[in-house]
């Protein structure tokens, strides 16, 4: 009877503990009411004005005289398969997980913002946009929007999408806290004059004070008005109506596997200017392939389309201009030079770490580290050194500073000022107390893991010591945001911008709390201050005053002239050793798959990213029967270097 | 001593008697006997410098700097580039150097470029290069020593707490037993894989390579003698009830002294078969987890390291992979034969069916 008892028992507690009662999926929300009260809330924010309240001296803008993007030999039609990293974890562009190799499919690349940079000429053309006026005085940009717009779904896209956003971006049903930030900094008030005129306004003054709202997406009021608190799951793996070209139906994604995106053939601008000749494909097929040399294989048979080929070993090696596929002209070769703001791949030093606050060590270290064997042996001489933090930002980044040179001499002469002279019998420099030269160089790119140990064996010349150390992308990437690292090797991936940003980096609020004195002086019990991209625990008094009139200036002129000075110092400071930049991007391509006769665009980051490529059936049954018969066809290799930047070597 | 026990004897005789095993034993005592002394073949570092009318052996100790032999540099000599300056000039300096004239570490890359070269018998490259222009051979001799090594350590690690604790469950029984087999049951159910990524997640970066090889071979003893014990205990189990047991214990001896001195040399068989498996398991798993990138720290020569690099350039370098697959399985054979052989030899039965 004892026992019947105890058995229950341990079966209740057993049940207790399993899956607390399934949700209540038909719950019924609706958000009208109370986005409806937010706008109320905010009335500084959002406001409601009629058309007559639009000033009438406005410049309006609509970039039609721009060239057209892509070409008009494009024929739609075709499938094209393209490798997926690794498969989405949500469908959701926002919130936890979003943020992965799948988002510039359904939102990146292929969604329309109110007007896109064009990506030779910089300037902005239509996208939901009809025409834009920017008001200086006010801070404000006007937009109309273009009446014929609509959603994937047929639902017409109105002022009110564009109020939507600031309730939605704001919430904390997103779970999403940069967004939550962004939309609250930035912007100060959105205006609705009609269901087609909107003006947004900024705080601060720029000389790119359209970018900050042309770039804005709208999003489908209709659509989200089921978020609440239970949005992650709720939209989890909804597909959102889109103004993007490409759509996802019903039954074509297979969790873990693939999913196919369709192209609207409704789609709203399909006959516009600057997006016709574009998103050419009707099928793409995104399977997933986790290891890079497996891709290659499905490439070389012809199952994958195209293959970056940026890495030496894959444009040397594997796919050598000799290969039987190349040397037939069934797979072409492309070399594109383009020109935007490069990743600052380099040494990362921790200024805030024992030893690395001292100057002349710092100093030392960018002698002792030999990017250009890296350069010239590892990545075959393809790549460029890079110079400073910020190069390819055009008059904004420094036109003469270059990153010392390699020169053991020099370190050892830097670290003697330091009070290292004396070799250890491993050949590492020591300190009279017996202090070692010796940091630990961590990274997050597995990748890119020999680079740091050739750089640790020429450090060792000059007699310091690198202890590599090799993390996962998240775990590096937390390391740095705790402020753990001694020096870390790393870089940032800039979007397309006018120029750079010095903020984020190098000011002192992001090093510390509190970094200094009233008088300037350095605060004595200042802490590190952790989860900032200050990654050098940057502090310099003279540089915080320099950034803030960066950020308060609103012509180019004083940012550029301000740009440099801030560059300067930074270099003086030596607490960022530049490594390397590559000035362009390569690919493999079958030859069916066919490119405008310029390939791509002066600021593209990458062959696709415009979707101006198209299939020729003709052309891909001509080149499967030719490689059938082992027929040669034209070998086709090219290089396009009308952008580059660099001198040719 | 064991080694006069006639019974031992007469098994040694009988290992001897199986040839595959005894030279597979000969061959792998031969080789653990030269990758200890793997400097002397295997190394940058001259064997021999006669400088100036003094003979200088580098090879092991502290460095000389590039002063030392005339030279500008106050960092470790080239000997290489000395040999070569040594060669041009008429003076009666001469170096000798090491049959593989290169360390693990070092990027050698003759045309100007690192990438894998083919084996080339003049640059002293006898198995190639891998993907920055190292030397495999060289790799491969350290990487295989350390896995050695590591087996070697992880063995008597892990035989050394399931004896101890697998004994103790098997003679002492009761709760002591009871408890323990619930607490192997549990700890034998924790993934040991995840377990590596979370600590190798924690260790502090300033720890130095020895320390985290160390901290790799705990976490692994940690999870892996759970397995050992079951055998001891029950090995145990059976011997505690034979005469001897009774007779040592009415003469008063101790749990120590009984469990060691008299059930562990009869229960010796069981334990000296599994040895080799052991041995083969712990190479085959420190291989692994550097396949996977969370064994031995960035840039420690390993078997598993290679493996991952030859299988990533199977096309265009397919002597990386051979050398490391190639070396993985002449080291695992000799073992797999060595243990076939212990445990024949070693078989109460004269005659089985086994062979």
């Amino acid at each position: 009877m004892k026992l019947k008892l105890y058995l229950a028992l341990a079966l209740l507690i057993l049940a207790a503990c399993g899956d607390s009662p399934p949700q209540e999926q038909s719950r019924i929300i609706d958000n009208t009411e109370e986005v409806q009260q937010y706008y109320k809330d905010h009335p500084d924010f959002f406001s409601f004005k009629t058309l007559n309240d639009v000033p009438s001296n406005l410049d309006w803008e609509d970039g039609a005289d721009l060239p057209e993007v892509g070409s008009s030999n494009a024929v739609k039609g075709g499938m094209e398969t393209v490798r997926l990293a690794d498969f989405p974890r949500t469908l959701r562009t926002v919130g936890p997980d979003s943020n992965g190799g799948f988002r510039p499919w359904i939102l990146d690349y292929t969604s329309m913002a109110l007007a896109h940079r064009h990506p030779n000429q910089l300037d902005y053309f239509p996208g939901l946009a009809n025409r834009w006026a920017v008001d200086q005085d006010a801070k404000t940009v006007y937009v109309e929007l273009d009446p014929n717009a609509t959603w994937s779904d047929g639902v017409p896209i109105t002022a009110d999408d564009y109020l939507f956003i600031f309730w939605f971006f704001r919430t904390q049903y997103i779970t999403a806290p940069w967004y939550n930030n962004w939309y609250e900094s930035q912007y100060t008030n959105i205006t609705r004059y009609s269901d087609h005129m909107i003006s947004i306004s900024i705080p601060e003054l720029k000389p790119d004070t359209d970018s900050k709202v042309l770039e804005l997406r709208p999003l489908p009021r209709h659509f989200y008005s089921e978020v609440g608190d239970d949005f992650i799951e709720r939209y989890q793996w909804r597909f959102a109506p889109t103004t993007a070209a490409y759509l996802l139906k019903e039954g074509d994604l297979k969790k873990g596997r693939s999913i196919k995106l369709t192209r609207n053939a409704d789609w709203w601008a399909k006959d516009k200017k600057h997006w016709r000749y574009r998103f050419n494909i009707d099928r793409v097929n995104l399977i997933v392939i986790r290891d890079t040399p497996k891709v290659f294989e499905a490439f070389k048979r012809g199952d994958i389309d195209q293959f970056g080929l940026n890495l030496s070993e894959y444009w040397y090696e594997k796919l050598p201009n000799t290969d039987a596929d190349v040397e037939n002209g069934y797979i072409h070769k492309k070399w594109f030079f383009n020109e935007r703001p490069r990743p600052p791949y380099g040494l990362w030093i921790n200024t805030d770490r024992p030893l690395l606050n001292e100057k002349s060590v710092r100093l030392g270290i960018q002698h002792a580290t030999h990017w250009q064997l890296v350069i010239d042996q590892f990545f075959r001489g393809d790549y460029d050194r890079l110079n400073t933090a910020n190069d390819g930002y055009g008059p904004f980044s420094h036109p003469t500073l270059s990153a010392r040179p390699f020169n053991v001499e020099a370190a050892m002469k830097h670290f003697a000022d330091a009070g290292f002279v004396e070799r250890g019998d491993d050949g590492i420099l020591m300190r009279e107390d017996g202090t070692r030269l010796a940091f630990t160089v961590s990274s997050g790119y597995e990748s890119m893991k020999d680079i740091l140990t050739i750089l640790k064996e020429e450090a060792l010349k000059a007699g310091i010591e690198f202890r590599v150390e090799v993390l996962d992308g998240t775990a590096g990437w937390k390391k740095v945001q705790e402020k753990q690292h001694d020096i870390h090797f790393s870089a940032f991936g800039y979007s397309l911008e006018l120029y750079p940003r010095f903020w984020e980096t190098y000011h002192s609020s992001n090093a510390y709390d509190k970094a200094f004195l009233e008088d300037g002086s350095v605060n004595p019990e200042r802490k590190s201050k952790t989860q900032t991209n200050n990654l050098e625990s940057f502090a310099v008094f003279e540089m915080d005053s320099l950034i803030d009139q960066y950020r308060q200036a609103s012509d180019s002129e004083t940012m550029i002239k301000l740009a440099h000075t801030m560059s300067e110092l930074h270099h003086d400071e030596a607490s960022f050793v530049p490594g390397f930049y590559s000035g362009f991007f390569r690919l493999g391509h079958w030859r069916w798959i066919q490119y405008p006769a310029d390939f791509s665009f002066k600021h593209a980051s990458g062959p696709s990213q415009y979707f101006v490529h198209w299939i020729d059936q003709d052309i891909k049954a001509e080149t499967l029967n030719a490689r059938a018969d082992n027929l040669p066809l034209t070998k086709t290799i090219e290089i396009y270097d009308q952008y580059r930047t660099a001198p040719s070597p | 001593m064991l080694a006069l026990n006639p019974q031992t004897r007469k098994k040694l005789a009988r290992f001897r008697k199986i040839r595959l095993g005894y030279y597979s034993f000969l061959c792998l005592s031969a080789l653990i006997a030269l990758l200890s002394v793997a400097e002397l073949f295997v190394n940058s570092r001259a064997l021999i410098v006669h400088y100036n009318d003094t003979l200088y052996f580098p090879t092991y100790g502290s460095f000389y700097p590039g002063t030392t032999f005339g030279q500008d540099y106050s960092y470790e000599t080239n000997y290489r580039e000395l040999a070569t300056t040594f060669d041009n000039s008429d003076s009666d300096h001469w170096v000798l150097m090491p049959f593989v004239p290169y360390n693990p570490y070092e990027n050698d890359a003759k045309g100007g470029i690192m990438r894998p070269e083919a084996p080339d018998f003049s640059a002293g490259h006898f198995l190639g290069t891998d993907t920055t222009s190292r030397d495999i051979l060289a790799r491969l001799v350290y990487g295989t020593r350390t896995a050695l090594l590591f087996a070697f350590a992880f063995m008597c690690s892990v035989y050394l707490i399931g004896i101890v604790i697998g004994c103790a469950m098997g003679y002492l029984g009761g709760l002591f037993d009871l408890f323990f087999q619930r607490l192997i049951e549990i700890w034998s159910n924790i993934p040991f894989l995840y377990m590596v990524i979370i600590v190798f997640s924690v260790i502090p970066s300033a720890a130095s390579i020895p320390v985290r090889i160390g901290i790799l071979l705990s976490v692994m003893v940690l999870f892996s003698w759970t397995s050992m014990t079951y055998y001891m205990r029950t090995e145990t189990y059976k011997e505690k009830s034979r005469d001897y047991v009774a007779a040592a214990r009415v003469m008063g001896a101790g749990a120590p002294r009984i469990i060691f001195r008299h059930i562990l040399p009869n229960v010796l068989s069981t334990l000296v078969t599994f040895m080799p498996f052991t041995v083969v398991s712990a190479i085959s798993a420190i291989t692994a987890l550097d396949f996977l990138g969370f064994g031995l720290p960035v840039p420690t020569p390993s078997l598993g390291e290679l493996l991952q690099q030859g299988t990533a350039n199977l096309r265009t370098a397919p002597w990386i992979v051979t050398a490391a697959f190639g070396t993985l399985v002449i080291i695992l054979s000799l073992v797999t034969f060595i243990g076939e052989a212990i445990r024949e030899s070693f078989d109460p039965k004269q005659f089985t069916l086994y062979r």
